[in-house]
C-alpha cells in the first residue's frame, strides 16, 4: 500500500531529475506495489523489555540540556494518508516548521545566536555551481512559463483578429447591398414618376438629377489654374517643360500662356463663334447688317 | 586539566557501561586537596559538563549503485561528526568486521549502506561497541543533486530535530528516536559545526515507515537578533534534500548482531516481492493452457446434436 504512493511520488519527480534512474526505479516500486503483508506474521520477534533496557542503556541523562539534544516533538498529529503525496509533504513541512519556529522562539528568549547573518560567509552544503544550477534551472521554467503564456496571449489575439476582420467583411457586403439595393429603388421610384415625360425608354442615365454631378464641371477652382482656361490647366503645366532654354524664351512662353489660357488655345474654340439665342434676339444695335457686324467687331476686339 | 577529569567522571555515570576505565581514575581535583566531592556537586556537574562525543562511522558495501552512493556522500556533508570509510564487502561476516572497523576509527555508531543486486539499498544503524543496531530498507531516495530540491544551507550547522507524536507510542520507536537523535544530532560545539541553526530535520512515522526530510530555514531578517513576531510569520522552509523513507525491518541487542530485539511483522523482502510477480508472470502460460484443455474437455462432453436438415437441400 505504502509502496504505491511512493510510486505516485517518485514518477513525476524523477521525470526530469534523473531519467536514467527513473525507470528502473519504477520497475522496482512496481515490484513493491505488489505486495505487503496484509496480517502481520505472527512469529516476529517483539521484545518490549528488552527494547527498553537497550534504550535505558543508550540515552542519554535525563537532565541534560536540552540545547545538546535539540529534539522537538510534535505534540498532535492528524493522521495522513501515505498516499496523497501533497497532503504528506505538507505534513512533514508544517512539522519542520513548528519544530523550527519553536526553536527560533527558545533561541531568542536565550539570546543566543540562531540564523545565519547576512554577512556570515561559509562553506555551504550544495557547491555555487551546483546552485547556479538550480538557479537555472529555475530560471528556465519561469522563462518557459512566460514563453507558453506569450504564445497563448498571440493565439487569442489571432483570434482576435480574425473575428473583428470578419466583421468588417459583413459590414461591407451589407453596405454594398444596401447601396445596391437603394439605387434599384431610386430607379424604380424615376421609372413610377418623371421618367415617362422626357420618352426616352431605354436611356435612363441619370443626368439631370442630383446625381449627375460626375458630369458637371466642378466650381471647385483649380490650383494653379486660371479662371478662364479651358486647357485644364495644360498650359501652365506643360509650358515649363517645353522652356529652360535661356531667359527670353522663358518669358515670352510666360506670355505666351497666359494669353493662351486667356483666349484659348487648344481645346474647341467653335461655341464660342456660334450664335446663342441671346444674341439672336439681340436687337439693340439695330437691323443693319453692318453695324451689328461692327458692334460685333468690335466686342470681339 | 581539571575540567576534562571531571568531564571524563561524568560521562562514566552517564553511561558508565560504555568506559567502565573511567571509574577505576583516581578522584582527584585540580589541586588535590578537595577529595571529597559532593553528590551534589558531582549532579550539577553533570548536567554542564556533559559531552557528547558521538562520532558516526559513514561507509557501504561493495558494488553500490551511484544513486545509493550519492545519497550516502549526502549524509557525510550533513553530518559534520562523521567519518567516511573505504566500501566494505558485504559479505555474512562483516558484522566483525564492521565492529573492529568502527573500534579503529574510534567512533561510537555506524551507518552502514548495503546495496544488494545493485537495486536494494538496506541501511544498517548501530551503536557501536555494546549499543543496539537497526537495519533498515530504504525507499524513495531522493539525492541532495537533484535540482527540485533547491535550498542550500552551512554545512555543519547543527540540524534541529523534529520528531513525529507517534515515535513515543512503542518502545521501538522510542528506541529508534533516540538512535536517530544520537547519530543524527550534530553534537554540542563540535569543533566542524557552526554556530548557528539554518536546517531541520524531519523524522515522521507514516505508515510503519520512518520518512526522513531535511529542509532549509530561510527567514528574511531584519535586526541582527531580535524578537519578531514579523519575522517569525515569514518563516519559510525550503527543502534541502535528500530524502529517502526507512523501513525497519529488524532491531538487534548488539552492534550488527546479537539476539533479535524487534522484527517487523509486515515486511516482505524484496526478492521474495520478485520472486512472486516472477511466478505470476510464470502462471499466465500455464493458466492458457489450462483453459484450451478445459475448453477441449467441455466440447468432448457436450457434442454439437446433428443438424437433421443439413442435408435436405444437397441433391
Amino acid at each position: 500500500m505504502m509502496v504505491k504512493d511512493e510510486l505516485a511520488m517518485m514518477n513525476p519527480e524523477n521525470e526530469d531529475s534523473d531519467p536514467e534512474t527513473e525507470s528502473e526505479e519504477g520497475d522496482e516500486e512496481e515490484d513493491q506495489q505488489v505486495v505487503k503483508l496484509a496480517e502481520p506474521s505472527k512469529t516476529a520477534v517483539y521484545n518490549r523489555d528488552g527494547l527498553l533496557e537497550r534504550l535505558a542503556d543508550i540515552s542519554w541523562p535525563d537532565n541534560l540540556d536540552w540545547s545538546h539534544r535539540l529534539n522537538i516533538d510534535r505534540e498532535e498529529q492528524e493522521v495522513v494518508d501515505v498516499n496523497d503525496d501533497l497532503a504528506r509533504e505538507h505534513s512533514f513541512f508544517t512539522q519542520a516548521l513548528d519544530g523550527a519556529r519553536q526553536t527560533y522562539l527558545s533561541f531568542q528568549s536565550k539570546g543566543e545566536p540562531f540564523l545565519r547573518p547576512a554577512d556570515y560567509y561559509a562553506e555551504m552544503v550544495k557547491t555555487d555551481t551546483h546552485m547556479e544550477k538550480v538557479k537555472g534551472r529555475l530560471l528556465a521554467e519561469k522563462r518557459k512559463m512566460e514563453e507558453s503564456e506569450e504564445r497563448r496571449k498571440a493565439r487569442d489575439n489571432k483570434k482576435l483578429a480574425k473575428e473583428v476582420q470578419a466583421q468588417k467583411m459583413k459590414d461591407r457586403a451589407k453596405q454594398k447591398k444596401q447601396d445596391i439595393e437603394s439605387v434599384k429603388k431610386w430607379r424604380k421610384q424615376r421609372q413610377q414618376s418623371g421618367f415617362d415625360k422626357e420618352g426616352a425608354a431605354g436611356l435612363d442615365l441619370p443626368f439631370d438629377e442630383g446625381d449627375t454631378k460626375p458630369f458637371q464641371r466642378s466650381n471647385k477652382k483649380r490650383p494653379g489654374v486660371s479662371p478662364g482656361d479651358r486647357s485644364g490647366g495644360r498650359a501652365t503645366f506643360g509650358g515649363k517643360t517645353f522652356g529652360g532654354k535661356g531667359k527670353g524664351p522663358d518669358k515670352k512662353r510666360k506670355s505666351r500662356e497666359f494669353r493662351d489660357s486667356k483666349f484659348g488655345f487648344g481645346g474647341r474654340k467653335g461655341l464660342k463663334k456660334q450664335n446663342t439665342a441671346e444674341t439672336t434676339n439681340d436687337f439693340k444695335g439695330g437691323f443693319q447688317k453692318g453695324e451689328f457686324s461692327a458692334k460685333n467687331k468690335r466686342a470681339k476686339r | 586539566m581539571g575540567k576534562k577529569r571531571k568531564h571524563t567522571e561524568t560521562e562514566a555515570l552517564a553511561n558508565g557501561n560504555k568506559e567502565e576505565t573511567a571509574i577505576e581514575r583516581p578522584k582527584r581535583t585540580l589541586l588535590g586537596f578537595k577529595d571529597g566531592c559532593t553528590e551534589e556537586e558531582n549532579k550539577e556537574t553533570s548536567v554542564v559538563t556533559f559531552r557528547n562525543k558521538e562520532k558516526v562511522l559513514v561507509t557501504c558495501s561493495r558494488r553500490i549503485s551511484f544513486r545509493y552512493r550519492h545519497l550516502m556522500l549526502n549524509l557525510v556533508s550533513l553530518l559534520p561528526h562523521c567519518k567516511k570509510d573505504n566500501k566494505v564487502e558485504s559479505k555474512d561476516a562483516k558484522g566483525a568486521t564492521l565492529n573492529e572497523l568502527v573500534e579503529l576509527k574510534s567512533c561510537s555508531s555506524c551507518l552502514f549502506f548495503e546495496c544488494r543486486k545493485g537495486k536494494d539499498l538496506y541501511l544498517w544503524m548501530a551503536k557501536c561497541p555494546n549499543g543496539p543496531s537497526v537495519k533498515f530498507l530504504v525507499n524513495a531516495v531522493h539525492t541532495m543533486e537533484e535540482l527540485k530540491l533547491t535550498g542550500n544551507h552551512l554545512k555543519g550547522s547543527r540540524p534541529i530535530l523534529t520528531f513525529s507524536s507517534n515515535f513515543n507510542k512503542e518502545p521501538h520507536w522510542k528506541l529508534l528516536k533516540e538512535m536517530f537523535m544520537q547519530i543524527f544530532g550534530t553534537p554540542k560545539d563540535h569543533r566542524k559545526s557552526k554556530p548557528f541553526y539554518d536546517h531541520v530535520f524531519v523524522f515522521s512515522i507514516l505508515d510503519d515507515h520512518v520518512w526522513f526530510r531535511n529542509y532549509q530555514i530561510s527567514c528574511p531578517h531584519t535586526g541582527t537578533q531580535k524578537i519578531d513576531r514579523g519575522d517569525l510569520e515569514k518563516m519559510t522552509l525550503v527543502e534541502v534534500g535528500p530524502r529517502f523513507c526507512l523501513n525497519p525491518i529488524k532491531i538487534f541487542a548488539g552492534s550488527f548482531g546479537g539476539p533479535t530485539l524487534y522484527e517487523n511483522p509486515f515486511y516482505v523482502a524484496p526478492n521474495q516481492i520478485r520472486s512472486l510477480e516472477k511466478k505470476q508472470k510464470a502462471g499466465k502460460y500455464a493458466k492458457k493452457v489450462k483453459a484450451k484443455t478445459r475448453r477441449k474437455m467441455h466440447q468432448l462432453s457436450n457434442p454439437l446434436e446433428v443438424d437433421e436438415f443439413a442435408d435436405m437441400w444437397k441433391e
